[in-house]
């Protein structure tokens, strides 16, 4: 298994100050809407409170994480140059349409995942809609947004910010399905992690580069979620209700770690990937744009507005790419940069020391020098 | 000392044995990393094999927006962590040696890793198990060194920047360091005028490479 990674910073100290602002501002935004949502408490289910404090302390530390993420000089350099474009007012429409088809193939149908494999691209559904489904019906519930009134001896009404909506008969297939939602989810994230943990044990490559703390932890938290929610379910339905709050405690003990996890480890991806979002914008937009051309090969090879951007977040890192010929190394394309590098050691040897033909030892050999040689030309 | 890459561009006969043979590695599967550029089709023969240099301070890592790129405690950049890797190609356009590869249909970089699930394992990486003329060496340093007569040296110098690397090169002179500082140019074309060394008479075998390899698209 791969050992720990290297720390990489070069971006000069972090400031703490303002993402814990962001982070104790977002808090408080998602206290008042629960306040709020719940009609001042009035439906707020109090066995719920620890779900709600830990949900209110880790939206706040996502908040702040994602804070942090963004003083890295690519990250606050593509987030501000993305808002900038998509807040253009000649290309808004054209804008909110690259984001919405961004949202529906990379976000919602997650063609790229298919593309890297299809079992990947199964095991990733079934976790993330299985997530997604949970928190859906979880947080509003737990948040208060939610609750429900009988209605005559079988009828069920939910009420979403004290909106009513259907009525649902207790013994309908509908309310049956509605009512098993989180079992069903719980359901598709075991097979979801079964598959990943799967490829995990076995694939050589996976075996290689993976971590316990980042590729197992996550999926070990999310099985025990979706077993003790189950167990629940077991034990009200088939055992009269045994054990029942013992295994609530340990339900709301996983919960918790798992909110607690979020800002900090693999699951981030969560909240992060969505930038994809800008990164695509960005991307569409530079190539209606003009394009660099290499100096060197003379093809265009990516968007002026592109190296000039990745330019100087190169210099915010410290790095000095610059060369005598006023160009900086990255205006060159890749291909071009091997080469540069192929003829700078190919014009290595002197003809005139004794190392040429590779005899570093051997002395006494003579041969025409580059200089002669250049100037016979 | 550590077990890592000598890469000797002077043995390098363009077989591209390397080329096959890193695609069968395990962490990019089916995809080759590795690069042989011709660096003057049209005046020599000559070849330049590139591997990831794995350098001390990876640029790749450090414009990486998501922190995909991690190193790990044996000096070796990683290919991008898959969950995290937006496909914005920024390490692609900013790596000093033109290594890491992308694909936008499946968001994602990959590059040279030096066969981590080989190399981790004591085994040498694909590309220097094939390579025929030990263009492409693995081992420890003390190994390797004494069997050459020419000169490992990790540090190279792009225009302003040094840049030290886990991966050596074998210099065939005594030099410290390589540098590269401008475009550069083959033997036989000093002395042309600018307009002569532009023509670069780029052979059939240039084209076919040049859709892939000069963006880095695998």
């Amino acid at each position: 298994m791969a050992t720990a990674a290297k720390k990489l910073t070069r971006s000069g100290a972090i400031n703490y100050m303002h993402p814990t602002i962001i982070g104790v501002i977002a808090s408080a935004v998602l206290t008042l809407l629960v306040i709020v949502g719940s009609r001042n408490l009035e439906h707020f289910d109090s066995a719920l409170f620890g779900y709600t404090i830990a949900s209110i302390v880790a939206f706040g530390a996502i908040a702040f994480r994602y804070a942090i993420w963004l003083q890295r000089p690519a990250t606050r350099t593509y987030f501000r140059r993305g808002l900038q474009l998509f807040f253009q007012r000649k290309k808004f429409a054209a804008n909110t349409a690259s984001a919405a088809t961004t949202v529906a193939t990379n976000l919602v149908a997650q063609k790229f995942i298919f593309k890297r494999g299809t079992m990947r691209w199964l095991m990733h559904a079934l976790i993330m809609w299985g997530c997604v489904i949970a928190a859906l019906i979880t947080f509003p519930l737990v948040f208060g947004w939610v609750h429900f009134e009988l209605e005559g001896d079988l009828g069920y009404r939910a009420y979403l910010f004290g909106i009513p909506t259907q009525l649902m008969q207790g013994r309908d297939i509908f309310a049956w399905i509605v009512f098993h939602g989180l079992d069903f989810s719980a359901v598709m994230v075991i097979a979801g992690c079964a598959i990943a943990i799967h490829r995990r044990l076995k694939d050589r490559g996976a075996i290689a580069t993976q971590t316990f703390l980042l590729d197992f932890v996550p999926h070990m938290m999310l099985i025990a979620i979706s077993v003790s929610g189950l167990m629940l379910t077991a034990s009200s339905l088939w055992f009269e209700g045994y054990m029942y709050s013992f295994v609530a405690m340990v339900h709301q003990a996983t919960v918790i770690m798992t909110l607690f996890y979020l800002p900090f480890g693999k699951l981030f991806h969560v909240v992060q990937r969505p930038a994809s979002i800008g990164v695509e914008l960005y991307q569409r937009r530079s190539r209606e744009m003009p394009q660099a051309v290499c100096p060197r090969c003379k093809t265009e090879f990516v968007g002026q507005m592109w190296i000039d951007d990745l330019k100087k977040v190169v210099g915010e890192l410290g790095f000095d790419y610059r060369m005598a010929n006023g160009q900086t190394l990255q205006d060159y394309c890749p291909r071009c940069k091997r080469i540069m590098r192929g003829l700078a050691y190919a014009g290595l040897p002197d003809t005139k020391e004794k190392v040429f033909y590779g005899t570093r030892e051997e002395a006494g050999h003579t041969e025409t020098t580059k200089s002669e040689k250049s100037s016979q030309q | 000392m550590q077990e890592t890459m000598f890469i000797d561009p002077q043995r390098c006969i363009g077989c591209r044995s390397c080329v096959a043979a890193c695609r069968e590695c395990s962490t990019h599967k089916g995809y080759s990393m590795i690069f042989v550029d011709h660096i003057d089709r049209s005046e020599t023969t000559a070849t330049m094999p590139t591997v990831c240099m794995h350098c001390t301070e990876p640029t790749c890592a450090l414009v990486c927006p998501a922190d995909a790129i991690k190193m790990n405690e044996d000096g070796v950049v990683m290919s991008a962590l898959k969950p995290r890797c937006l496909d914005c190609r920024n390490c692609v356009n900013a790596c000093p040696f033109g290594v890491p590869k992308y694909n936008t249909a499946m968001h994602l970089q990959m590059k040279c890793d030096m066969c981590y699930d080989r190399t981790s394992e004591g085994l040498k990486p694909m590309c220097a198990s094939v390579c025929p003329t030990g263009a492409i060496s693995f081992g420890k340093y003390e190994q390797i060194v004494p069997l050459r007569r020419t000169k490992p040296v990790n540090a190279h110098v792009f225009g302003n920047q040094h840049v030290e690397t886990k991966v050596y090169l074998m210099l065939p002179t005594d030099e410290t360091e390589v540098n590269i500082d401008g475009c550069g140019v083959f033997e036989g074309r000093i002395g042309l005028t600018g307009e002569q060394q532009a023509q670069t008479g780029e052979s059939w075998i240039d084209t076919q490479e040049e859709q892939s390899d000069k963006s880095n698209e695998f």
